[in-house]
């Protein structure tokens, strides 16, 4: 019997070898299967004690301390704005287009709706940062959906390799992530009126801020930090702390576009280059912290982009 | 070591792990249960019996830790199976060297277990994903940042997994004389048993 359970030991140690070693992509045909599988029985006790951890450890509030009607009120507020944002970048993809004279290209209509999700697992272990959610195909939730929080605040995006009902989601401020464009929004604009109209210009300027394109690079901890080049005229670009973040990627879904990465932390020169300033961007939303998510799932119609 | 025994006192745990210890979290460190378990196994089992416990909690963590991939619309997430088995056999391992010297009693003693078995797998994982990282993966499996960060990281969750770990623990080393262990005669701990050799 000794002889035998060391043997299978040593199967069993030969075998897990034998798979570290192997390529993800020699595993990824049968292991999202397997791991379904070996998670599955304890799914409903992996859910109930998420419920009793959010009892615990109430989630972050996007709108924290107000009543329900006025919690109500923002929310459709932010989502509203978010889609304005939207459209707003749309609409200036267009003209750009136009004006280009790059040919025409029918309007889209919105292409997605809302699929309510709760975090069952997140944060802990490695690698960290990836959040598992109670939707997955079943429910119609594919890769590369986004998934937002208080209307438009944007936490990340919806993994290959989910299953029926469960489904990952990376968040925007994981380095593996990859590198995020997006435009730098005037503080309190959201596209509703000129920047300065609102919050005044830098001394000696004049007219509403122009938006600002960057290329943003995930740095955990909620950050992402961009670098600001020099325009034309060899002036920087006038951003300051407060500034709305937009994603503007066209590698991502379109219900993507618009929403809100975050706030421009802080700008400050970049040693390594006095040509270009850095700009650091915190999330709104704490990944780690978070309770319940809307997933942008993509009507069956299908919408354009590639992410 | 009764096996039926140890499914149950895995499933809590896992369970305890992935629902509710994001709960217990400082800042961004959260405590792990599995690293008590597999100590307290590793303490009194076998070497078949907890490197076979130590296999079973590795495939469980392989299954909830994906990596991530290159996918075609967005990354893919990929569960690798193997890397954390090998590393829980090294915490194991690590504890099954160490207990001979160690007074199995106290139930701090498994709280310093606790950290060298998750210290030692931690090691184990980041040297098996930074192999892996040169030729087998788009991004190492540990995550974001460099190795030594993800093991000072995963040294703090084991010093808090420690702590929170002493209730559990100490449930654990209450119900000793239930798990037919074949180590934890008269010297070792409560007056049981000793178990079979084959257990």
């Amino acid at each position: 019997m000794l002889v035998s359970s060391r043997r299978i030991l040593g199967a069993v140690l030969g075998i897990a070898a034998v798979l570290s070693a192997l390529p993800q992509s020699a595993q990824a045909p049968w292991s999202s299967g397997l791991a379904a599988a070996v998670r599955a029985p304890l799914s409903p006790a992996v859910s109930g004690l998420a419920w009793v951890r959010d009892r615990v450890r109430a989630p972050d509030d996007p709108y924290p301390n107000l009543p329900e009607e006025l919690r109500a009120a923002r929310e459709d507020r932010d989502r509203l704005r978010g889609e304005l944002d939207a459209a707003q970048l749309r609409v200036g993809q267009l003209e750009r287009e136009l004006g280009e004279l790059s040919g025409y290209r029918p309007g889209e209509r919105a292409g997605w709706r809302p699929r309510l999700a709760s975090v069952v697992e997140r944060g802990g272990g490695r690698p960290a940062g990836l959040l598992g959610i109670d939707v997955g195909s079943a429910q119609g939730v594919s890769q590369g959906d986004p998934v937002v929080v208080g209307g438009n605040q944007l936490v990340g995006v919806v993994a290959a390799g989910g299953d029926a009902s469960h489904s990952w989601v990376i968040p925007v401020d994981d380095r593996r992530a990859g590198r995020i464009d997006a435009v730098l929004h005037p503080s309190g604009s959201a596209g509703l009126a000129p920047a300065g109209a609102r919050t005044g210009n830098a001394p000696g300027s004049t007219g509403p801020r122009p938006t600002v394109l960057v290329q943003l690079v995930p740095q955990g901890g909620r950050t992402l930090v961009g670098e600001l080049e020099t325009g034309p005229d060899g002036r920087a670009a006038d951003v300051r702390p407060g500034d709305s973040v937009l994603l503007s990627d066209a590698t991502w879904r379109p219900a993507a576009q618009g929403m809100r990465i975050g706030l421009v932390e802080s700008v400050g020169a970049l040693d390594s280059n006095p040509l270009r300033r850095r700009i650091t961007v915190r999330m709104e939303a704490d990944p780690a912290r978070l309770g319940r998510v809307v997933v942008k799932v993509q009507d069956a119609a299908g919408e354009g982009g590639s992410r | 070591m009764r096996w039926w025994l140890f499914l149950i006192a895995f499933a809590v745990t896992m369970s305890l792990d992935a629902g509710l210890m994001p709960a217990l979290a400082v800042g961004r460190t959260v405590p792990q249960l599995w690293p008590v378990l597999l100590a307290f196994v590793a303490m009194y089992a076998s070497r078949e019996s907890a490197l076979g416990a130590a296999a079973c909690i590795g495939v469980w963590l392989d299954a909830t830790h994906p990596a991530l991939g290159v996918g075609r619309i967005a990354p893919s997430a990929v569960p690798v199976f193997g890397p954390h088995v090998l590393a829980c056999m090294a915490g194991a391992w690590a504890v099954l060297e160490a207990r001979s010297w160690l007074y199995r009693r106290n139930v701090l003693t498994l709280a310093f277990a606790t950290v060298a078995c998750a210290a030692f797998s931690s090691l184990a994982f980041i040297a098996i994903a930074g192999i892996r990282a040169a030729y087998a993966d788009p991004s190492p499996l540990w995550g974001a940042g460099s190795g030594a960060g993800a093991v000072g990281a995963d040294l703090l969750a084991a010093l808090l997994s420690a702590a929170v770990g002493l209730v559990p623990a100490w449930a654990l080393q209450a119900s000793v004389p239930y798990w037919s262990f074949a180590m934890a005669g008269p010297r070792f701990g409560n007056p049981v048993r000793i178990g079979r050799s084959g257990d």
